[in-house]
C-alpha cells in the first residue's frame, strides 16, 4: 500500500495527455489526487455488483475484466481492462454498481475517493470532459462487443478481440511493434466471446495454423496486422483514438 | 430414458469422431464429439458439440466417457420435462 506514484508512471496522466495536452495546473491536480495503491492477486473481485462505492479504481498494471453473472451462475465478460483504465468510473455518478470488476492477473490498483474526483471535476472542466469521454468510449466498446458476440462467428470474434487488445495495449505503451504480453486464459476468452473453452481452443489452433497469431507462453505476436484485421472484421473507429494509435 | 447412439463424423475442422444422440422418439437431442488428442483443453474427452430443445443453453460440458455423457443428457431431459 502507498500513495506515491512517479508522474511518468501515472497512466491516468499519460492517458489524458494523449487526448489533449494537459496544462501544468491540470497535470499537477491529477498528480495530487489522493490514491491508495493496493496490489491484488489474480482472480479477485476489485468491486462487486451491488456495491455502493465511495471511490473509483485506476488500474495501474495488470489485466482485469468487467463482468456480470447470470441467475444460473454463468459469467459473461463484458470487457477487458488494462493499465490506465478506470473500469468503475461510472460509480462516480451511479450509486450502485450493476457489474463486477475482477483481476485476471495480479494487478496494482489505485483507489481514488469520489470526493477528490468530484473536486477535480469542479475545478477543471477539461478533466470533467475527459472523464465523460472515457465513459462514452467504454459504452462504445460495449456496443462493439454486443455486435461481436451477437453477429460474428467465433473465429472472427476471437480475431476481433485480439485486434482490440493489441490497439489498446499499444496506446498505453504495452505492446511492442505487433507483439505483447497477453496473459488471458482460454477460459477467460471463452467467457468474453460467448463460446466454450473447447471451441476457443479450436479457434486459437486454427488462428495459429493460419498464421494470424504466433504465441509463446503468454507472448503474442501478430505477423500480419492487415490480415488479422480482416479476419476480425475490425474497424478501430469505436475506440476513438488518434489515427496513428488506431493504425497500430 | 433410453437414448440411441449413432456414430457420425463431425466437420469440426479437426477430423473428430462424433455421436448423434437420439431420444426414445428418435429425435436428435445432441451431437457429441470425441475431441482430438491435439485439443489442449480436454484431449480425448467427449464434448457436447450441440444440444437441441431442452439442452439449449446448458453450456458445452465435456465427459470422460459416453456413459457419463448419456447420464448427463438423460438427467437434463428428465429434469425439465
Amino acid at each position: 500500500m502507498g500513495n506515491t506514484l512517479h508522474p511518468e508512471y501515472n497512466p491516468l496522466v499519460r492517458k489524458l495527455d494523449s487526448i489533449f495536452p494537459l496544462r501544468d495546473d491540470e497535470r499537477q491536480a491529477l498528480l495530487n489526487l489522493p490514491m491508495q495503491i493496493v496490489v491484488i492477486k489474480e482472480g479477485q473481485d476489485i468491486v462487486r455488483a451491488g456495491d455502493h462505492p465511495s471511490r473509483s479504481c485506476l488500474l495501474l498494471s495488470g489485466f482485469a475484466c468487467v463482468y456480470k453473472v447470470t441467475g444460473d451462475g454463468k459469467r459473461q465478460i463484458a470487457g477487458f481492462s488494462i493499465a490506465g483504465d478506470m473500469p468503475d468510473l461510472q460509480s462516480l455518478h451511479l450509486q450502485v454498481l450493476d457489474n463486477s470488476v475482477s483481476t485476471l492477473t495480479p494487478c496494482r490498483v489505485g483507489f481514488i475517493p469520489h470526493e477528490a474526483l468530484h473536486d477535480i471535476c469542479e475545478r477543471y472542466p477539461r478533466i470533467t470532459s475527459a472523464f465523460w469521454r472515457e465513459t462514452l468510449i467504454d459504452a462504445a466498446i460495449f456496443r462493439e462487443w454486443v455486435t461481436n458476440i451477437g453477429q460474428r462467428e467465433a473465429y472472427t470474434r476471437m480475431a476481433h478481440v485480439y485486434c482490440e487488445l493489441m490497439v489498446r495495449l499499444r496506446a498505453v505503451g504495452l505492446a511492442d511493434d505487433h507483439s505483447c504480453d497477453l496473459p488471458i486464459t482460454q477460459a477467460e476468452f471463452a467467457d468474453a466471446i460467448g463460446a466454450s473453452t473447447v471451441h476457443v481452443n479450436r479457434v486459437l489452433q486454427e488462428m495459429r495454423a493460419n498464421g494470424l497469431i504466433v504465441t509463446k507462453g503468454t507472448q503474442v505476436t501478430i505477423p500480419d496486422w492487415e490480415t488479422l484485421k480482416r479476419a476480425g472484421d475490425f474497424d478501430p473507429t469505436y475506440l476513438h483514438m488518434r489515427k496513428a494509435q488506431a493504425a497500430a | 430414458m433410453t437414448l440411441t447412439l449413432q456414430p457420425a463424423r463431425v466437420a469440426t475442422g479437426f477430423d473428430e469422431e462424433g455421436m448423434l444422440i437420439l431420444d426414445e422418439g428418435q429425435r436428435l437431442v445432441a451431437v457429441l464429439v470425441r475431441l482430438s488428442d491435439d485439443n489442449e483443453v480436454a484431449p480425448g474427452q467427449w464434448y457436447l458439440e450441440a444440444g437441441f430443445g431442452r439442452l439449449v443453453g446448458g453450456g458445452h460440458p465435456t465427459f470422460a466417457d459416453l456413459d457419463a455423457a448419456q447420464d448427463w443428457i438423460s438427467r437434463r431431459l428428465a429434469h425439465r420435462s
